[in-house]
């Protein structure tokens, strides 16, 4: 295994994502904090936290889906110009009256003229390794490659930045370790800056550069993860972090279940 | 069918499957005749032996014989073109205001407060109270009828595509203003398309209303259309005229049901529920 050729490309044209001071309240509910962070440019970070600890709705606001935050935010890409993030949720969310290149054609925006769109479409789906389905209605597919397909929507455009709300907790067990290094690949082709949400622990240790783990609207812990690529799962120094991980994250609370018993 | 594979564009091949499964060629497709069939001949046997009185009812001999008489003579084909604009031209007003409403209702909130109640109210009175007044407004010119049409069409269709675009996922409008589409871009792409099927149960229920409708219009005050031809032929007691008159309502009827349910395969053959071997 040449693990030199799995180091980030080098010609990065990721964007860099600095928060300084990001709070965002929900009427008298304070969900996020006083939040602080630097993502340099084609970095992965993985955010971890438990259910209500904020995390997702520091995605939101990172990805411009929710403006009415404090503090200040800025993305700045590689090239100086301003990127919009590229997001992809939970659930495919795809068109289902559009064929699956369609879908993916989508993803360059209503600017972009159909004949180049599709050209741009196909290319990635192969990518995904979908390249012959591109003529099919999205409902046939399975749940894992309906992701796929929202992965290459969401690459497309070529963004400098991907934003990722826990894209694979909906799949099965292999299909999301097979999502993964697919992820993890498409990453190291592209240089993008990625930043995934996420409830799995192994799943952070495995595809992120750095590790946050959000509690009670705040960074606990900000850990860099120093193994090289592709990360073995079975490795000795792996479990050891896992497990680490595990108990960070469990001593952190969330409001709401203080008073479970 | 090339117009048709024509408009279905895109997935020519996929529609043009679509579209072969409503021709009644496999042998399944007789099936859903068999009752009328039977029916059919009942009838006959039954006229043809004394059973029916010709008064009462007339044999479907009868009835074809007059068919093809007033065929003939012209009168059935004047009377049904007639009867055929008034319904379209009734169901084009009605059906294109209530499809302008129920778009500005389902995307503005204004719009929805000023307008919904009101429509809600007139929706409840039935359209065919609305014909003593008509007849005083309009006499019994093509104003009465196209009024009562462009009424009646008007709810089923305003209703539905309203309904349609309110309960579009919303989570594919956020996806898409996600990757810039906003206005008229993301009505076409995302929106419209997800209201269509609602739109058509819309169109679909507008169409038996547009015939029924316009039947009980003509029965009462016209002076052409199939309505009025069967209400004629009742002073001269030619039964057999009648009995063809409901025919036509009934293969109408069936014809409108039966474009709505093309046009659904063809615009909707993405829906598993309207894919080939799905039938509703």
């Amino acid at each position: 295994m040449k693990i030199a050729a799995l180091q980030p490309n080098t010609a990065l044209r990721g964007a860099s994502v600095t928060l300084q001071g990001i709070g965002r309240s929900f009427g008298e509910t304070s969900v996020l904090e006083g939040v602080d962070l630097e993502i340099s440019p084609g970095e992965f970070i993985a955010i971890v936290g438990q259910s209500g600890s904020g995390k997702s709705t520091l995605l939101r606001i990172i990805a411009g889906l929710d403006q009415a935050y404090k503090g200040h935010l800025s993305i700045g890409a590689s090239k100086g110009q301003k990127t919009a993030a590229r997001i992809m949720y939970q659930e495919p969310r795809l068109l289902p009256w559009a064929s699956v290149i369609e879908n993916v054609a989508f993803g360059l925006g209503p600017q972009a003229t159909r004949h180049q769109a599709f050209a741009q479409a196909r290319t990635a789906l192969e990518a995904v390794g979908l390249g012959d389905r591109g003529g099919e209605w999205p409902d046939v597919l399975s749940g894992g490659q309906k992701q796929r397909v929202a992965l290459a929507r969401a690459l497309v455009s070529k963004p400098d930045l991907l934003v990722l709300d826990e894209p694979l907790g909906a799949l099965d067990a292999l299909t999301r370790i097979g999502m993964q290094s697919l992820l993890e690949r498409v990453w190291l082709e592209q240089g993008f800056t990625a930043i995934l949400v996420t409830h799995d622990v192994a799943e952070a240790l495995t595809l992120a550069d750095r590790v946050v783990l959000i509690e009670n609207g705040r960074i606990a812990l900000d850990l860099a993860i120093p193994f090289a690529r592709p990360r073995r799962r079975g490795a000795v120094q792996f479990g050891e972090l896992e497990e680490h991980l595990l108990t960070a994250l469990l001593k952190s609370k969330s409001p709401s279940e203080e008073y479970v018993i | 069918m090339s117009e048709l594979a024509l408009l279905a564009g895109r997935h020519s091949n996929r529609k043009r499957e679509a579209f072969a499964s409503l021709l009644p060629i496999s042998p399944n497709g007789f099936v859903p005749w068999l009752l009328p069939l039977t029916v059919l001949v009942l009838w006959q046997a039954s006229a043809s032996y004394g059973a029916l009185p010709p008064s009462i009812l007339p044999a479907p001999s009868d009835v074809a014989k007059a068919a093809w008489r007033l065929t003939l003579s012209g009168e059935l084909l004047a009377n049904a073109a007639i009867s055929f604009k008034r319904a379209f031209s009734g169901l084009i007003i009605g059906g294109g205001l209530a499809f302008a409403l129920g778009l500005s209702n389902g995307l503005s909130r204004l719009s929805e407060r000023s307008t919904d109640t009101t429509i809600q109210m007139v929706r409840n009175i039935p359209n065919l109270a609305l014909i003593p007044l008509v007849i005083l407004w309009f006499g019994i010119g093509e104003e009465a009828k196209l009024f009562l049409v462009s009424f009646g069409v008007f709810f089923p269709i305003y209703i539905n595509t309203f309904h349609g675009i309110r309960t579009v996922d919303p989570q594919l409008v956020e996806m898409a203003r996600s990757y810039g589409f906003k206005g008229f871009e993301l009505f076409r792409r995302v929106i419209l398309p997800g209201a269509l099927p609602s739109i058509l149960v819309g169109l679909r229920y507008a169409l038996g209303i547009m015939w029924l409708t316009l039947i009980v219009a003509e029965t009462i005050a016209a002076q052409s259309g199939l309505g009025y031809m069967a209400m004629s032929a009742r002073e001269f007691m030619q039964t057999d005229i009648v009995v063809l008159a409901i025919v036509i309502y009934a293969l109408l009827g069936k014809a409108a049901d039966g474009s709505v349910r093309v046009i659904e395969r063809l615009s909707l053959s993405w829906h598993p529920a309207y894919r080939k071997g799905a039938r509703l």
